[in-house]
């Protein structure tokens, strides 16, 4: 209990809270703005720790981690661009309801999943690190292909109107991934012998191109249009009979996200996406999914930000940093002297406690932020369209170059931003090419590993273990329902033609 | 609170700095920021650029193994402004495995900053403790081995071993030494070869070094040559090149800030914290180790069936 104690004083040292509010306000915003996202945002915190003490530096971190995934959603709900890929799956139902004139019920709803996620993900870590992290050690390269086959489906559900148009991005989006460096041979691919083309195509700058440059376009488009106007950001919290009604779905959001979170790799795009997929199979009001439904949003942003805190159960009890955010933060920890490994739990448990509280702390403050965050929102969207949207194109390709300041990513964002436009106007949905994207590379890999591992023989990935199989058996259920339910509604939709023939 | 008072100030001096300096120097850091290279990379550069007098702004160029970055300093030929701060592998392996724009002699060498030998390893459950064993039980069933990617150190030098040795194993790569070890925890590989740090951090048993001499503080683990097998030396290195044709007078301060750097205080003592070994070579050396480390390593990926 001492341990506790002391460890929860580290945490509210002033400077603790101070790094914790700037952190996480300057996260709101860098996350909100279309093209910044997580890794931008704490490559540009990152030197600033150096001269902090380690609970400082952490805090700063954090917060600007859990805000950022957080204001992903603010302009993927009020300009349907979401701010970073992990929001990709708010606008499906964000957008509608703003469209509707529900603004204020639609980023209430997100920051309260956001809130109740991340909340719901630190208590996952605090209580079953040791355990979940064992969980983790279990899924191999077969485990991994079959969630992620599992999470491919959610293209189905998420190509509203067109299936097969859907289905055509999302080959587009995974051929996407796989230009560039084979993951297991390290030859070049797809690459029509253009140096420039073999360091591949990375997610950022397609995600610009595909939501931001696309959205700018189509409102320079349709400027003169009244009902394409940014409407006024407003936030109203949910009320708690509303909250209890769909509480189920936010546990359910919080709970798959708190457990792809833990498994190194995944990461909090396709977190939200498997998660959207379920609420179409699960909510009792799956029925106006997609056309401005609070599940939609709560599906996205619960899980999302529920793997902000249990991402750090594969680095902390193992050492294993589960995605490129969490590696940055062990980054920081070696800086400061603390080596993540398997002993960092023994060793340092006073710090690690104190990440514990760190954690619940910017959950909470990002809930307190989110009004004067959104406020800045509504004044920066006061300007007259033009500038706003000059605006985002200049941070769309400022974000797309700074992931790793290759000149290439500024010409990948503005062709896929042109193809985008194109595509939407022949009604193709965009999100299937992002699933794609960020599913691709692991799909891939982990495929072709669990061969290397079953030497060839993929008849043994359905036996492989207990946890493959039922994700095999998940997929098979999938399929089976989705196509039980296409052919009913082909069924009645055959009868109500014949019967007035008749 | 000090803490607090040195970032701020640290925050306008960015500001200031950006907008003043015309002629910054450009360290471009060819992996994403917040890598294990990008780390050391980033405490080197405050020393170096003080000892230099110049301000410095390290660039993160990251892609396709590392090469992107380095290609692009050996792109600005004449620029006495650019340095990159380079793994092994980009400067030894991957020219001899891939098609690229840049070659071991389109560099101006500075120095060698750290280099850390390898090991290899398996869990610390596993019931195999010696060389001899584990090749004796891969006659039976081959073992699989991971690395951290395609072309990378861990990758070469147990291809070499397999090369040089009867041990019958198989290469799976995985995007980083991280998600390696998640797979070895859960015994989906069984050998991995890697540095120290990763030794520390996680439940492994070392088998034998990839060095000719054993390594302070793992006394009782047996070099490769000791075990019979010649020549199997590999080591995670980093080091400082600047682009061809800067003039001698540039490229003779490059090396002497470089010198002063590597033995600072301060840099002795990140490097201990990181567990970076610091192992310096003036420019000629350096260039003499990067000329023979790529023969070495073309050799094993030809012996290996992964290049011509």
């Amino acid at each position: 209990m001492d341990i506790v104690l002391a460890a929860a004083a580290d945490a509210f040292t002033w400077q603790a809270l101070l790094a914790i509010v700037i952190g996480t306000w300057a996260g709101i915003i860098i996350g909100g703005l279309p093209g910044l996202g997580s890794v931008v945002g704490l490559t540009i915190f990152l030197p600033f720790t150096f001269g902090m003490d380690v609970i400082t530096s952490m805090a700063l971190l954090i917060g600007v981690y859990c805000g950022s995934v957080y204001g992903g959603s603010i302009t993927a709900i009020l300009i349907n661009t979401p701010g970073t890929p992990q929001a990709a799956a708010t606008t499906f139902d964000g957008y509608p309801m703003t469209q509707q004139g529900r603004v204020g019920e639609a980023l209430g709803w997100a920051t309260f999943a956001s809130f109740f996620g991340g909340v719901l993900s630190c208590v996952m870590l605090i209580i079953g690190a040791p355990q979940l992290a064992k969980f983790a050690v279990n899924f191999g390269s077969i485990e991994v292909f079959a969630l992620v086959c599992l999470a491919m489906l959610c293209i189905v559900g998420v190509s509203q109107g067109s299936t097969l148009k859907g289905i055509l991005c999302g080959m587009m989006g995974f051929l996407f991934s796989m230009v560039g460096s084979d993951p297991i041979t390290g030859a070049d691919r797809f690459t029509f012998g253009q140096y420039a083309l073999s360091s591949g195509l990375t997610l950022i700058p397609v995600v610009v191109g595909a939501f931001a440059l696309s959205e700018v376009f189509v409102r320079f488009a349709s400027r003169d249009d009244e009902a394409a106007r940014i409407p006024e950001a407003r936030l109203t919290f949910p009320g708690l009979r509303d909250i209890g009604r769909r509480l189920i779905e936010l546990i359910r959001g919080s709970f798959i996200g708190g457990l792809i979170g833990a498994l190194p790799g995944t990461g909090a795009a396709a977190a939200a996406f498997i998660s959207y997929a379920s609420a179409q199979k699960l909510s009792p009001r799956r029925k106006n999914l997609g056309k401005g439904e609070p599940d939609g949003i709560i599906a996205s942003e619960s899980s999302n930000n529920a793997v902000t805190g249990s991402s750090f159960i594969p680095t902390l009890a193992l050492g294993i940093p589960g995605d490129v955010v969490t590696a940055m933060m062990m980054g920081a920890m070696v800086i400061h002297g603390i080596t993540p490994g398997v002993r960092l739990m023994a060793d340092q448990a006073q710090t690690v406690y104190s990440l514990f509280v760190v954690l619940i702390i910017v959950n909470v403050a990002m809930l307190i932020l989110s009004k004067p965050s959104v406020g800045l929102f509504r004044y920066l969207f006061k300007l007259p369209q033009g500038f706003v949207m000059g605006g985002i194109v200049m941070f769309s390709f400022i974000g797309a170059v700074s992931v790793r300041g290759n000149p290439l990513d500024l010409v990948v964002a503005a062709v896929t931003g042109l193809l985008a436009y194109v595509l939407r106007r022949g009604g193709y949905p965009l999100a299937p090419l992002v699933i794609g994207m960020v599913l691709g590379p692991e799909l891939e890999s982990s495929l072709r590993r669990g061969l290397l591992i079953s030497r060839g023989d993929f008849s043994a990935f359905f036996t492989h273990s207990t946890i493959a199989s039922v994700l095999f058996i998940l997929i098979a259920l999938f399929i089976a329902g989705t196509l039980w339910s296409g052919f009913t509604q082909w069924r009645k939709d055959r009868a109500a033609s014949e019967s007035p023939a008749a | 609170m000090n803490a607090l008072r040195h970032s701020l100030v640290a925050v306008a001096l960015v500001g200031i700095t950006q907008s003043a300096a015309a002629d910054n120097l450009d360290i471009v850091v060819p992996f994403a920021a917040g890598g294990a290279t990008d780390i050391v990379a980033r405490s080197f550069e405050p020393i170096f650029s003080e000892q230099l007098g110049v301000t410095s702004v390290i660039r993160n160029v990251a892609g396709a193994s590392a090469t992107v970055g380095t290609a692009e300093v050996a792109d600005s030929e004449g620029n006495p402004n650019i340095i990159g701060y380079e793994p092994a592998g980009a400067l030894s392996i991957q020219p001899s495995l891939k098609d690229l724009p840049y070659g071991p002699d389109s560099f101006t060498y500075v120095c060698r900053t750290v280099s850390n030998p390898m090991f290899l390893m398996v869990s610390k459950d596993s019931d195999i403790d010696s060389i001899d064993q584990l090749i004796e039980e891969s006659q039976e069933y081959p073992f699989l081995y991971g690395s951290s990617g395609p072309g990378t150190l861990p990758h070469l030098a147990m291809a070499a071993l397999t090369v040089k040795s009867d041990l019958q194993a198989q290469h799976v790569p995985y995007s980083g030494s991280g998600p390696a070890m998640n797979a070895l925890a859960g015994n989906e590989i069984q050998i991995m070869a890697d540095t120290e740090t990763i030794l520390e951090n996680y439940d492994l048993k070392p088998l034998a070094v990839f060095a000719e001499e054993r390594i302070e503080g793992y006394d009782d683990v047996p070099t490769f040559g000791e075990l019979g097998m010649q020549d199997l030396d590999f080591a995670v290195w980093q080091g400082i090149v600047a682009p061809k044709g800067i003039s001698q007078e540039r490229a003779d301060e490059f090396a002497e800030a470089c010198r002063a750097t590597v033995e600072s205080d301060r840099f002795e003592t990140f490097a201990d914290k990181a567990k970076a070994n610091i192992a310096y070579l003036g420019a000629e050396e350096f260039e003499a180790f990067v000329a023979r480390r790529v023969e070495i390593n073309k050799q094993v990926l030809k012996d290996a069936g992964l290049a011509e």
